[in-house]
């Protein structure tokens, strides 16, 4: 932003959603006025003059204090942010052992990898593989011994990398491990230079971080609205001098980033699979993790056709029983975001955890608490709050980290919405109590009985603050293990959630004892749902 | 075509018809291509013999004597072949090769991809052929137009269109006098449905709505068939509107009713029924309204106006609409659950 705005839009258009927020210069500060979230393809303009609309009938003097004009809403600057599909990324490999390394290592890194090996494959089906219309670059791929990669599968898949490479030089190519040896067969770029390469993805430490990098730079994707939101959140970790968590599901693809005042903590994993319902025939493995989670009775056909016209209207049947799925739909993409991210999951719990994504678009704030609770758990306490107006991809965007971390502070009591805060104590024996808990509140105290397996939910609202004093029986891990913790803790929509469940949480195998206790867990936390 | 009005723009649309849309036609290595970029294309022209059993075979040297066929070929490109598949006299000193698309280099010689099926990939309707990627596809902006759908399996295919009164209508009349048709079917087909209707000879079906069970069983049976080498029609199913069972919305009925007996076209990249010129479509009614989501899915009615943030059931709130329905019954309903054509 060059000049000095006093309104302005924020505009999240992702695949499946199309969120708008009216920001207005307030009494020298950046507040949020009024947001919407529509379907993807909404009339825009109609949406921002709705929101227009809305404010300067609420409030005329404000309106006209920021400039606002709802039949001139296309004058306000508009900070941007989109994302679609992750690119495809093709891997040819010499051998399954490196193909799989670097399948895993893309997964997290905002590509829709596939590959091929010249151990399983005809050159033929990786050709195919490898021109096929959504790849966006190639890797070939050798590891770093020549005992593991003989010369002559390296010279051969060499030989098939130049020759797909050469027919469409605008896709870039990369060469990892011994395949830097046949740098030479390539064509070069404009400026001369061979393709780049680097080290294998079993190589470095950590293991592919090289290869990361090179596979970052490539990205088409890295001007999105995932980048940008792992921006904002980088920023917002050092701004309240905190260690803040991301997790976003969104319809094409999840995101978990993990950042301190520092900076990031880990790269930022950005994952194909842990998109909510992800592109294709959903496979037996999405359905049955879905149905894993879903509270209500549904067969494998019924859930895999419901999952199916969730990807094709998203905002469809969005209340009732298809609320019920797609919260269930959300769920399984956080564990499988989880299960493709378990460098992160290693790391202490965060003081905050801001979950964001359309897929909790419709979802109650408390549901959401639960569902964050449910899949993403760690022995400790953190905070919880929700993007709820989508401002983090937008304000991600602007390039001026002054002035994007100056807009952030001015929101700060506006950007998120508090879910509440979760506490995990692991290590509990069974038994009929684990110990008390007080909670001290602004202007009272009141105590309840710790039960072990349990999750008990303690009324907190937003913006209050107490201290939750806990008196174990033994020692348990809250972060640290101990008898007596202090945790200072802050309300939000769900409340204070004493979560004693197994970490990791254990659910019945069997689907309709799994189901009542999904439900009773559910009622508690979604007000209303009576499906 | 005319404009809808009365409706809200947050009522999600659907195109009737695209004028002149864009469709992709994919191809793997080892595909022939027969058309260039540019070059105008009629319906049933041939686009590219597709190869259905590839494999790389050894082609002519890399560096060929001056003047042979072979001077010049670079990946991607077409080897017609040196003997009886080129048409020109047989050299003793170079041993036979057969045709097929150049992959790569090795050995000092092209290794090609060549194969002994082939069939033929023909044009749904006419158009002309804007991009054109060996081993990729083709892509070609039609002429026509194209009705959107939800998604498609197998095709693209052409055929006669036929409007069949529900999937009862259509068990009963399946002969061989539907051979040569893209049938409408109203309801949702099953796969034996699919199947016996494939195999008197119809080469399309455009339905409502197919469950995904039946879309699996029908890609897993146009694999086998593939599989087989055998000589296959080409067959596509268009979906509508989705996989649960809707009825087809009353615009489009009247679109399917005003081309029956017409040359129609499926393409399933993107899932579009495609026609020639020229083509009237019917007018919309203005505040014509349909119910695409939950318990009333399927039902038609009126536009009535928007009726705010409401509370709906399992305790979400969205933004809604008021509907009069066809029998005069007001209902509320998200507005994401609705749908108009435009």
């Amino acid at each position: 932003m060059t000049t000095e705005p006093r309104a302005l839009f924020a505009l999240d258009l992702g695949s499946a959603t199309s969120s708008a927020a009216l920001l207005g210069r307030v009494n020298g500060r950046w507040r949020l006025l009024a947001f919407e979230a529509a379907p993807a393809g909404t009339d825009l303009d109609g949406l921002l003059i709705g929101l227009a609309t809305r404010v300067a009938g609420a409030d005329p003097d404000l309106a006209a204090e920021i400039g606002l004009d709802p039949a001139a809403v296309g004058d306000l600057p508009q900070l941007v942010a989109r994302s679609a599909e992750l690119p495809g990324l093709a891997i040819l490999a010499t051998s399954e052992r490196e193909r799989a390394a670097i399948e895993r290592l893309a997964a997290t890194a905002g590509w829709r990898a596939s590959g091929l090996s010249l151990e399983l494959s005809e050159p033929v089906a990786m050709a195919r593989l490898a021109l096929g219309r959504g790849i966006a670059a190639i890797v070939l791929a050798a590891g770093e011994s020549p005992a593991l990669d003989p010369k002559s599968a390296v010279t051969s898949l060499a030989i098939l990398g130049a020759a797909v490479a050469g027919r469409d030089p605008a896709r870039p190519v990369v060469l990892a491990g011994l395949l830097r040896t046949e740098a030479g067969r390539f064509p070069t770029d404009t400026d001369g230079a061979p393709p780049p390469f680097g080290p294998a993805a079993t190589a470095g430490e950590p293991p592919g971080a090289g290869l990361r990098r090179l596979l970052d730079a490539i990205n088409p994707g890295s001007g999105d609205a995932r980048h940008a939101i792992v921006r904002a959140i980088t920023d917002l970790a050092a701004i309240i001098d905190r260690r803040v968590e991301l997790v976003e599901i969104g319809l094409t693809g999840g995101i978990r980033a993990i950042a301190g005042p520092d900076g990031l903590e880990a790269p930022g994993a950005f994952v194909d699979a842990a998109a909510l319902v992800p592109p294709g025939e959903p496979d037996d493995d999405l359905v049955d993790g879905v149905l894993a989670w879903s509270s209500i009775p549904l067969d494998r056909h019924r859930m895999r056709d419901r999952l199916r016209e969730l990807r094709l209207t998203p905002w469809g049947e969005a209340h009732g029983a298809g609320a019920v799925v797609r919260y269930a739909a959300g769920r399984a993409a956080l564990e499988r975001l989880v299960d493709a991210t378990p460098e992160i999951g290693e790391l202490p719990a965060p003081d905050l955890i801001v979950v964001a994504g359309g897929a909790w678009a419709v979802a109650p704030g408390p549901a959401i608490a639960l569902a964050v609770a449910d899949v993403v758990r760690r022995p400790g306490a953190s905070q919880l709050a929700w993007d709820h107006a989508r401002l983090l991809g937008p304000i991600g965007m602007i390039d001026d980290q002054d002035e994007r971390r100056a807009l952030l502070a001015d929101l700060a009591e506006d950007l998120l919405a508090p879910l509440g805060t979760v506490v995990t104590p692991a290590g509990l024996r069974a038994g009929k109590s684990a110990g008390r808990l007080v909670i001290h509140g602004e202007t009272s105290s009141s105590e309840v009985d710790l039960v072990p397996g349990g999750l008990q939910l303690i009324d907190l609202p937003p913006g209050q603050l107490g201290i939750a004093e806990f008196r174990f029986r033994d020692q348990v891990d809250v972060g640290r293990r101990a008898k007596h913790a202090r945790i200072e803790v802050g309300g939000g929509l769900g409340g204070l959630l004493v979560d004693m469940r197994d970490v990791p949480l254990r659910l019945p195998d069997r689907l309709d004892r799994r189901r009542a206790l999904l439900s009773a867990w559910q009622a508690a936390l979604w007000p209303g749902l009576d499906v | 075509m005319s404009e809808v009005a009365g409706v809200p723009g947050s009522v999600p649309s659907r195109p009737l018809v695209v004028p002149a849309p864009t469709t992709w036609f994919e191809l793997a290595p080892g595909d022939r291509i027969l058309v260039g970029a540019g070059e105008p294309v009629t319906a049933g022209l041939g686009l590219a013999e597709r190869r259905r059993d590839p494999r790389l075979e050894v082609g002519p040297p890399t560096v060929p004597d001056e003047g042979d066929a072979a001077s010049g070929l670079a990946p991607g490109d077409w080897w017609a072949g040196d003997g009886h598949e080129s048409g020109a006299m047989l050299r003793r000193r170079r041993p036979r090769t057969s045709a097929g698309e150049v992959l790569m280099a090795e050995a000092g010689r092209w290794q090609v991809i060549g194969g002994e099926h082939s069939e033929m990939l023909e044009a749904p309707a006419a158009g002309i052929v804007r991009e054109v990627i060996a081993g990729r596809g083709i892509g070609i902006s039609l002429a026509g137009y194209g009705i959107p759908g939800a998604f498609a399996a197998g095709g693209p295919t052409r055929g006669r269109l036929e409007l069949v009164p529900g999937e009862a209508g259509l068990r009963g009349s399946l002969d061989v006098g539907r051979s040569g048709s893209i049938l409408v079917v109203g309801g949702r087909l099953d796969l034996e449905t699919i199947s016996r209707a494939r195999a008197m000879g119809v080469r399309g079906i455009v339905v409502p709505g197919l469950a995904g069970k039946d879309l699996r069983d029908l890609v897993a049976s146009e694999a086998r068939q593939r599989a087989s080498l055998q000589a296959i029609a080409p067959f596509a199913v268009l979906v509508l509107d989705g996989t649960f069972r809707r009825p087809i919305p009353t615009p489009l009925v009247r679109l399917f009713e005003s081309l029956e007996g017409r040359e129609v076209g499926i393409v399933s990249d993107p899932p579009l029924l495609v026609v020639d010129p020229p083509l009237e479509p019917p007018a919309l009614v203005a505040d014509w309204i349909r119910i695409r989501h939950g318990e009333l899915a399927g039902r038609e009615g009126r536009w009535r106006g928007v009726a705010g943030r409401r509370r709906f059931l399992a305790g979400v709130h969205l933004e809604a609409g008021t509907v009069e329905l066809d029998d005069g019954a007001l209902v509320v309903l998200p507005l994401a659950d609705l749908e108009r054509f435009s």
